[in-house]
Order: C-alpha cells, then structure tokens, then sequence
C-alpha cells in the first residue's frame, strides 16, 4: 500500500525537470525516506558504467543530495519511480 | 562460461548470490573478480553459454574493473556462435544483445534500460544472506537455474518475470518495489525462444560459502 510521502514524490517527480522541481522531488524523497527508516545500512545499485555519468552505489539517505546536484541521477529516480519514458 | 565482477557495492551484492546458488552448477571456466578480464574471456570460445553480471551500457558489457568485455561490433564472433548468453547488466539488451544474437548466439536475455535494487551494505561479506536484495535478484537466480535445468529460452525468461511480478506484489517498501518493478518492464529476451542447453545436475551445498573479504572499490 503506498504511502502518502510516496505519492507525493511521485507528484513531484512528474513535475518538469527544472532545477527547482529538482530540489522540491529532493525534499519530498526526503521526507519518504524520513517515515521509511528501516534497514541497517541500505544503497541503492545499479549495474551502469561510469560512462552515465552518476554513481553506481548511493546509501539511501544520500539520495536527495544526489538527486539535487546530479539531473542524470535525478532523471533515473524519476524513470523508477513514475515509470515514465 | 560464468563472469562475474566484483570490485564494488551493486556487483559484490549480485556475484554473491550467483556464487550462492549458480556457480556450484557451472563447470569450468568461472571467471570471479581478478580473473574476470578481457585476456581470459576473449580466449574462451568453448562451450554454449555465457552467464554473466557486470557493469554496462546499451553496446558493451565490462568485467572486473569495467574493463569492456563485449562491445557491439569489436568482439570475435566465435565467441557467442552457439550459445546461450544471459547479462546481467545495464541496458545492454539495447545494442549489445540484438549484436549478440546477429553473431550467432542461440539466444539473449538481459536488460534495456539500468539494473538496480536496494542492497544492505551490512551483509558485504555475505551477500546472498541479504533480505532486501534478495527481492530483485532470486528471480534472476531462478532464470539461470531454469536455463541450467535444460528448459528453453521462453520459459526460463517468463519465470523471471513471474518472479518479479510476485515479489514487487509481495514488498510493502514502495522504493524496492519500483526496482523490481522497472527490472520487470525492461527484462528482454531475444533470438530463438526455444533455445535451450544441456540440463546441468541440480547440485546446492548446504553450507554457504565463505565471507567475501576482497577488498571493494569504494
């Protein structure tokens, strides 16, 4: 069952990419991982090359700084998370 | 042919469940961690299937180190003639696996767009005992068992969707179920969907393999 900070990141991740909106889905996806708080020492991984020009590994709490400095990692969490192309 | 990098978090945390459940039904050559280099992959023309898990990107899959293994259109093609090849990487189901079965490969499974999961750094010594990750990677497990059972292409690839279907249906955190939901929506099979291997015997240890104590690229 999804929460509502869930849903709010969603929200706001569907917003157009400009850097404000970056930091607004940045600080809703902090307010997720706020209620979220579980797990011992959680990363989020992908199996990318260097060549995409964000970092392969990113402890969960690390998340929204990454995606406020980095628009190609913001991109990704938004593909994730909307499921849009 | 297993490869299998292991010099960071995301393929520390996947080679320690193919070492787990994989590796101990796959014959030589096992290329893990230092031997997972382009001078031994490229000699290794033997064989009808390439299991592997590395760093890519839609035209190359990389070893240890992200040294490129395979580039779309640079590779010997004897390499992949007769085989079945399933990568675990990011989106090289994009160029590279079209490429791959356009070189003979009996069949490709591997992924479109990136591969990610949450991972417990917690449990790097141990990582086939880690309960999050488990979630996007036993399903891909379950696929290359299937393949190492002898069954085809279509069915080995359908049991991984399943296997994620059912797990993002059963994950109440929703960040681990979007991972597995999007490795879902961009898992790919192509070539000849019958294609298959010689079954392998079913072998498990019981017994876990020691803690991975290598040191990883921070």
């Amino acid at each position: 069952m999804p929460t509502e900070e869930f849903e709010k990141l969603k929200e706001a991740l569907r917003e157009a990419p400009t850097e404000e909106a970056r930091k607004a889905a940045a600080e809703a996806m902090r307010r997720y991982l706020e209620k979220r708080g579980r797990g011992s020492r959680p990363m989020l991984v992908s199996l990318a090359t260097k060549k995409r020009g964000y970092p392969t590994a990113v402890p969960l709490n690390k998340i929204p700084e990454e995606m406020e400095r980095n628009p190609a990692y913001y991109n990704l969490i938004k593909k994730v998370i909307t499921k849009e192309k | 042919m297993l490869a299998l990098a292991d010099f960071d978090a995301p393929t520390r945390s996947a080679s320690g469940f193919l070492i787990r459940h994989i590796l101990p039904r796959t014959g030589p050559p096992q290329l893990i961690g230092l031997l997972d280099r382009k001078t031994t992959f490229t000699m290794l023309t033997f064989g009808d299937l390439i299991i592997g898990m590395g760093h890519g990107s839609p035209d190359t899959f990389t070893g240890q180190n992200e040294v490129v293994l395979l580039e779309a259109g640079k590779y010997d093609p004897r390499l992949v003639e007769g085989k079945f090849v399933k990568l675990l990487s990011c989106e090289c189901g994009q160029v590279l696996g079209q490429d791959i079965v356009d070189n003979g490969a009996t069949a490709f499974q591997g992924y479109t767009e990136d591969f990610l999961w949450v991972m417990d750094y917690d449990y790097i010594l141990t990582p086939w005992d880690d309960p999050m990750a488990k979630k996007a990677l036993l399903p891909v497990v379950c696929s290359m068992h299937l393949i190492l059972d002898g069954k085809t292409n279509r069915e080995a690839f359908n049991a991984e969707i399943e296997g994620f279907a059912l797990n993002a249906e059963e994950e109440e955190d929703e960040l681990i179920k979007s991972c597995i939901e999007f490795n879902r929506a961009n898992a790919v099979l192509l070539g000849d969907e019958s294609a298959k291997i010689r079954a392998r015997p079913k072998i498990s240890f019981p017994i876990p393999p020691p803690p991975l104590i290598s040191p990883l690229r921070i």
